[in-house]
């Protein structure tokens, strides 16, 4: 009996520690980003898979998921991997075009946003119709539907996605009036996320908490089938207000792992494998068959340093950590398939807040100096510093050069790597020394910096660091209110600079989108968001035999 | 007999009781917070607070267990944090997928595994003896990851002979899911095959050397019909006690062989309950695999009373 007990005791501790091997990091990457003008020009030719040719129309595409899905009713998903799945079945009121440089009508023709910011009046297309469902036959989608969907994720998004919403109403059959709370202009940028789909009242509530896996909506495929951390099936939606998709059918698999994927796509599994990492870019590179699309993302990778408590609130020794590091040299080790680009501001260059004046700011490497100012700060003897992280390659790679670098001036660093779930709640509650991950969402400025420095986001993973300074907490908030984007981009360079002097983190590079295409695979566009979309107004994919 | 299995199923209920017990502290023991993993890293903490509520994970760690406990006995294993629907459904869905690969991979190594250990045993000291021994030690010893990324990348890759992942789908042809099967099957098949090749050898010679095999062969009985009959059957209690522990841990054995197919099976949703912290979904996995464990052992004594009718588990019997 105690042999058992031991036994299953043994189990149980076997599947719990087994959480070190899970595919973790997978949320690190989660949310999107975008590119800029000044980045999109060398990057949309490599986004995109050639369009020459007549269409064909048919066939099947299978892309790959490098995390599995679980829940796709809008409100409710929280990883890209699932917005992927949305945006194919749904529609936004509006969405970025390809360079995510500026907004595309979509369910909206077009908007009015009144001078105090607060009001936002929309016209709804009209004759767009819903996908057929169980519970309506494929009816028109109107005001009312639109008005439904912003305000139940007004009011019941789990991530807040549309929380600055006060109230939609549908004040004609085809105009619908939205306002905020407050003025906030990231609202229609909002707008564009997944999570605010429009979806038709009657399937949500009669499916109810299962409607996730009926997903109906106004969008070029519809969902035939959900299988768990397998696949999601979509067939063509042939009635699409936009164009007919050439595809017939689009198969999402789960494959968490970038090996896997690209053994996957090399055997001809898969025609679209997402998320290459690694030695995998290398296999795709080497096989005539397969495209390589890469496009700098809106990524910025980074170690984030404790600003209130421990030896690093003492900006002298930041500097000092800073200056001792060759960014180059560890980018290019660090990325040898040429994955990413050196970085220095906390703003990927995509973004329209980016300052690329600020970037001689930021101390260089001089181990000397940072020699100097430990000892000066009164840590002439050496320090010893504890760094989180979560378990990917990537991460564990930096983490050990950080070290090598840092020993050459005194300074032993302990590495502590774990996989997600562990490595956020330490980074979250202002418990390490040192933190290393990446950050990447929409090209809006205040998606990163209201979210790692604004005060407002202390206990959040953004701003687990608990950067404060008064006067970037009054230039954000003022940038949130301004609804002329040259304003807004003028008060966030303000912000940047602020941030930038303080010195809270060596922010290291800028990963790629990067994807492996089969060559059956036509008019494909890439995104520096991630978003992939196959029947846009700029594109529709279609593939050979 | 009927008796005997009434009261092992009576005693396995305590060991249950410390299953769930350890499981529920060792979830709450590993940092990090469901909330937090379901929203993700950009999550504010009004966000993660809210979202506790939701999932009452604001309640005391007591008041949890106190709450999981009635909803048992009650026959509610409670409800994923991530998919949103009753554990039980979901171990249901995908109990299947992997008994089909558990099984199949077993009786693979049962076949294979006892013929080797035969033919060792009976060619004791033989180069064939040694050739397969060495391979067996070498089946033992192989780290199945590793021994699945090598067959993907010769048998998928390189070679493009079989598919490198997944269940394929019944739609396309029973063809289709066997073709899928192959390789997960092989892999999980390897440690059991190696491990029955030992045992059977080293039973086998056991009982080949005893006096009742040689009054056997005095009497002139045919030498095959000794070995796969009288000899083999004797050997068998020790295969099948290893058939039993065999059987339990190929459920372990799924959760890797899974994750490197991603074969969609109870291994995979172990590993992806477990990333996102859906303490639920891992409790209820883990309580499933320690009833199969209960169970597997229960079948083998009862299997045992019958191979071998010496072994008794009456008290009264003075064993």
């Amino acid at each position: 009996m105690k042999k058992r007990i031991l036994a299953l005791a043994l189990v149980a501790s076997m599947c719990v520690s087994l959480a070190a091997c899970g595919n973790s990091g997978s949320k690190e990457t989660e949310g999107t980003a975008a590119n800029s003008s000044s980045a999109a020009a060398e990057t949309t030719a490599s986004g995109e898979t050639e369009a020459e040719g007549d269409p064909v129309k048919g066939g099947t595409l299978t892309i790959s998921l490098s995390a599995s899905p679980s829940k796709l009713d809008p409100i409710h998903y929280s990883g890209v991997y699932e917005s992927e799945i949305i945006k194919n079945v749904c529609d936004t009121l509006m969405e970025y075009n390809k360079d995510l440089s500026e907004y595309v009508p979509s369910l909206a023709t077009d908007w009015t946003v009144s001078d105090d910011g607060m009001t936002y009046v929309f016209n709804i297309r009209q004759g767009v119709k819903f996908q057929k469902g169980k519970y309506q036959d494929g009816r028109e989608m109107t005001a009312e539907d639109v008005a439904y969907s912003l305000n139940r994720s007004g009011e019941l998004s789990d991530s807040n996605r549309l929380s600055m919403l006060d109230k939609a109403e549908a004040t004609g059959d085809y105009e619908v009036t939205c306002t905020l709370k407050t003025a906030n202009s990231s609202f229609l940028t909002a707008l564009t996320d997944a999570g605010n789909a429009i979806v038709p009242k009657e399937e949500v509530e009669g499916w109810g908490d299962d409607f996730g896996s009926h997903l109906v909506g106004t969008g070029p495929f519809s969902l035939e089938s959900f299988q768990l951390d397998q696949q999601a099936v979509l067939k063509k939606n042939v009635d699409y207000w936009l164009a007919e998709p050439n595809l017939d059918e689009v198969i999402f698999k789960v494959i968490t792992d970038s090996t896997q994927a690209a053994n996957a796509l090399q055997t001809g599994e898969l025609d679209v494998a997402m998320d290459l990492k690694g030695e995998s870019v290398q296999k795709v590179k080497d096989n005539a068959d397969l495209t390589l699309l890469e496009t700098p993302g809106l990524h910025v990778a980074y170690i984030y340093f404790n600003m209130e408590q421990g030896p690093t609130a003492d900006i002298k020794v930041r500097k000092a950590l800073i200056e001792a590091v060759n960014v180059e040299e560890m980018v290019a080790s660090l990325y040898k398939y040429g994955e990413a680009q050196k970085a220095s501001l906390p703003l990927p260059p995509g973004s329209w807040g980016y300052d690329a004046s600020l970037e001689s700011k930021v101390p260089g490497y001089d181990p000397e100096d940072a020699k100097a100012l430990l000892a000066e700060a009164g840590y002439g003897d050496g320090l010893t510093l504890d760094l989180y992280i979560s378990d990917t390659e990537a991460r564990q790679n930096m983490a050990v050069l950080l070290q090598a670098y840092w020993a050459q001036v005194g300074v032993t660093l302990n590495i502590h790597a774990s996989e997600w779930g562990t490595f956020s709640e330490v980074a979250m509650s202002n418990n390490a020394d040192v933190y290393g991950m990446s950050w990447t969402w929409y090209p809006d400025p205040y998606f990163f910096l209201n979210k790692l420095f604004s005060t407002d986001e202390f206990g959040g993973i953004g701003n687990g660091q608990h950067y404060s300074n008064p006067q970037v907490d009054e230039l954000l908030q003022k940038a949130l209110e301004a609804t002329d984007q040259a304003d807004r981009a003028d008060y966030y360079k303000q912000a940047l600079a602020l941030i930038v002097d303080d010195l809270p983190g060596l922010f290291y590079a800028n990963e790629n989108v990067i994807y492996g295409v089969n060559g059956r695979v036509h008019d494909f566009i890439q995104r520096a968001d991630s978003t992939v979309k196959f029947v846009t107004t700029e594109n529709n994919v279609w593939v050979t035999d | 007999m009927l008796k005997t299995i009434l009261k092992r199923i009576l005693q396995s209920i305590p060991t249950l009781l410390i299953v769930i017990t350890i499981t529920f502290v060792l979830t709450r023991m590993i940092p990090g917070n469901p909330a937090r993993t379901i929203l993700g890293p950009q999550a504010s903490a009004q966000d993660i607070a809210e979202m506790e509520i939701k999932l009452g994970l604001n309640k005391s760690k007591l008041e949890q267990y106190a709450d999981y406990m009635i909803g048992i006995l009650h026959g509610d294993f409670g409800t994923s944090y991530v998919y949103n629907r009753p554990v039980t459904s979901l171990i249901a869905e995908r109990i299947p997928n992997t008994l089909v690969i558990t099984l199949t991979s077993l009786v693979i190594a049962i076949f294979i595994g006892v013929g080797i250990g035969v033919l060792s045993a009976i060619k004791q000291y033989s180069i064939l003896d040694y050739i397969f021994m060495i391979l067996a030690l070498v089946g033992v010893s192989m780290p199945i990851f590793w021994l699945g990324l090598m067959l993907v990348n010769l048998f998928s890759v390189q070679l493009g002979w079989l598919p490198a992942l997944g269940m394929g789908s019944m739609s396309k042809g029973i063809g289709d899911v066997i073709s899928h099967m192959v390789l997960p099957c092989f892999c999980l098949a390897t440690i059991p095959t190696a491990t029955f090749a030992r045992i059977t050898r080293s039973s086998m010679l056991e009982v080949i050397h005893s006096d009742s095999i040689k009054a056997l062969r005095a009497r002139g009985i045919k030498e095959s019909s000794i070995i796969w009959k009288h000899a083999l059957k004797n050997a068998l209690p020790p295969i099948v006690t290893v058939l039993g522990l065999q059987l339990a841990s190929a459920f372990t054995g799924a959760i890797l062989t899974e994750s490197i197919f991603s074969w969609p099976g109870m291994g995979t949703m172990i590993v992806s309950a477990i990333d996102n912290r859906d303490y639920m979904l891992i409790q209820g996995t883990v309580l499933f695999i320690a009833v199969v464990f209960v169970v597997v052992n229960l079948l083998v004594d009862v299997v045992y009373m019958i191979i071998n009718p010496r072994v008794s588990y009456d008290s009264k019997g003075g064993n």
